[in-house]
């Protein structure tokens, strides 16, 4: 079973041309997921979601604290879906996937010719990325977060550059993935209705990167925003956002809660 | 199917077809939009132009002349007087020199851009030197290299080896800083191994300045040896040229002025851009239509 146990994580940018002043992207932020759950981390902009998967996929260094992503005692292994494909455009679609892979073999080819069949990709695997659609790209690249066997899974965003029917449609794909695997998934985004349609668990960050509230979601799956319980459950999250801005506004985050 | 597959497969939805269309018969119009028929017309323009500047200065030796030159040198023919033809020789040694000139330049080159592209200490270090060796021409080359090492062959190989390192150690230090840093931080969340990297993310990311570079390292290496050839060797191609100069005979001149570029020209078309589109197959797929993306 896999743990992400995160302890009084700071992470402060220094300055640069672009900002004058230091920036505090997470300011000793505590968190704890353990098992095989779906975790959305929502928070506007500038909450420090992004460094946050970044520190726990070793990316990135935080000013202090600690992360520890863990699998049986032992570091866990990471998959890490972006918000950009991030393929290399002068491989093709299964070498890239080959590329993140320890071992190279024909079971290897196999592998990754059977998550690629997960995202309905199967006829692809010759291509080079310039000839898929930006669609096609970010479904190689879940394919490929699949393909390493993740303990941890972090999704940072992965639907936010496609239109909407097609980040629907890609929603769908990861749901089915994930239900069939069960990863311990940390998925970023700032729209809430895909947080409430995947998550078990939403943790709201306002910025500054400190952890505002902590929301249990208990409805069956596979979820469609149109049932009237997620709406419900949006409809709640959307409140506790609005209370979060205000609180945010008026400087009394600790008192709005 | 998921919902975005059975709208897009509604029907009455009809696609755009971006498949080229099927060559007709070739007209004027078409003609001159086909590449090889645009440098057929350039070749052509330029062979009047030459041409009629034979005809209005008789200084500027003819086509006609210079060939027939050309083929008393390749056959070791009767230039007139004790004066015989030679090309092998001349030819077969500045080949030489060049192959090694680019055989020891574009490996260093390779090593130094490789290392000011990845640290920025070695940029501090380096850059510089490196500058100072691309703005120098390749005539001072020729000077010097007389100078420390008299009429041999080791001058001309200097030359290529000190034009070949800065084109080529330019060119990738800008091809390293340009690798999409998304690329080498979803390198870095994988675990990738070093070796790995190296092989597939660098190599590939690097490649169209390598190629630039290795282009401009073969040109102008060339140019730099025929340059040292002339002024400080008793040997090769630029000695040959200058040898029927200093003898008035501006159709040996210009012939093997002549041979220069052909050769240049001919490695360009047949090893370098073969290669290129070979290494770049990946930029030229063309993209899936959205029937096949279905």
């Amino acid at each position: 079973m896999a743990t992400v146990l995160i302890e009084n994580l700071t992470k402060i940018y220094p300055p640069t041309l672009n900002h004058a002043r230091q920036v505090q992207a997470l300011g000793g932020l505590n968190m704890s997921i353990t098992g095989n759950v779906f975790v959305a981390i929502v928070g506007p902009s500038g909450s420090g979601k992004t460094t946050l998967l970044n520190i726990v996929a070793g990316v990135e260094r935080p000013t202090s604290g600690s992360v520890r992503a863990l699998q049986e005692g032992v570091p866990a292994q990471i998959g890490y879906v972006f918000q950009e494909p991030r393929l290399l455009p002068w491989r093709t679609v299964v070498d890239n996937m080959l590329y993140v892979q320890d071992r190279k073999s024909d079971r290897s080819r196999r592998e990754a010719e059977f998550y690629l069949q997960m995202v309905g990709l199967s006829e692809v695997a010759d291509l080079y990325p310039s000839q898929l659609s930006a669609g096609m790209q970010q479904r190689v690249g879940i394919a490929r977060a699949f393909l390493v066997n993740p303990d941890v899974l972090l999704l940072d965003e992965p639907f936010s550059h496609l239109d909407a029917l097609t980040g629907r449609s890609l929603r769908d794909y990861l749901q089915r993935i994930w239900l069939q695997t069960r990863k311990t998934a940390l998925f970023v985004t700032h729209d809430v209705t895909e947080a409430v349609e995947l998550a078990d668990r939403i943790i709201m960050l306002r910025p500054g990167g400190v952890a505002y509230d902590d929301i249990a979601i208990t409805l069956p799956r596979p979820r469609r925003p149109a049932d009237p319980a997620v709406r419900d459950v949006q409809d709640e999250v959307l409140r506790r956002f609005d209370a979060m801005g205000a609180a945010v506004r008026f400087g009394t985050a600790q008192a709005a809660r | 199917m998921s919902d975005i597959h059975a709208y897009q497969s509604l029907p009455g939805l009809r696609q755009h077809d971006s498949r080229p269309a099927a060559e007709g018969p070739l007209t004027m119009r078409g003609l001159l939009r086909r590449p090889w028929f645009i440098r057929l017309v350039a070749v052509g323009v330029l062979v009047f132009i030459w041409q009629w500047v034979t005809w209005v200065n008789t200084r500027v030796p003819g086509i006609d002349e210079i060939v027939r030159f050309m083929v008393t040198e390749m056959t070791g023919g009767s230039h007139g007087g004790a004066l015989t033809g030679e090309f092998w020789e001349p030819l077969s040694l500045s080949l030489q020199r060049y192959a090694i000139g680019l055989a020891v330049g574009i490996p260093a080159g390779a090593l130094l851009g490789l290392v000011i592209g990845a640290s920025r200490w070695a940029r501090g270090l380096f850059n510089d030197t490196v500058l100072v060796l691309l703005a120098l021409p390749a005539v001072v080359w020729a000077f010097l290299a007389s100078l420390w090492f008299g009429l041999s062959s080791a001058g001309p190989i200097l030359a290529v080896i000190l034009t070949a390192v800065p084109f080529v150690a330019v060119n990738l230090a800008a091809g390293v800083r340009n690798i999409d840093p998304g690329l080498v931080e979803m390198s870095r969340s994988y675990g990738v191994p070093a070796g790995r990297r190296l092989r597939h993310l660098l190599l590939g990311g690097t490649l169209p300045s390598a190629f630039t570079g290795l282009r401009l390292a073969f040109m102008t290496g060339w140019n730099s040896l025929l340059i040292v050839e002339w002024f400080g060797a008793t040997s090769g191609v630029g000695w040959r040229a200058r040898f029927w100069y200093d003898a008035l005979r501006y159709p040996g001149f210009v012939a093997w002025i002549f041979l220069f570029v052909i050769l240049i020209t001919v490695f360009d078309r047949l090893l370098l851009s073969p290669l290129e589109r070979r290494a770049f197959q990946w930029n030229q797929q063309p993209t899936l239509t959205f029937e096949e993306e279905l």
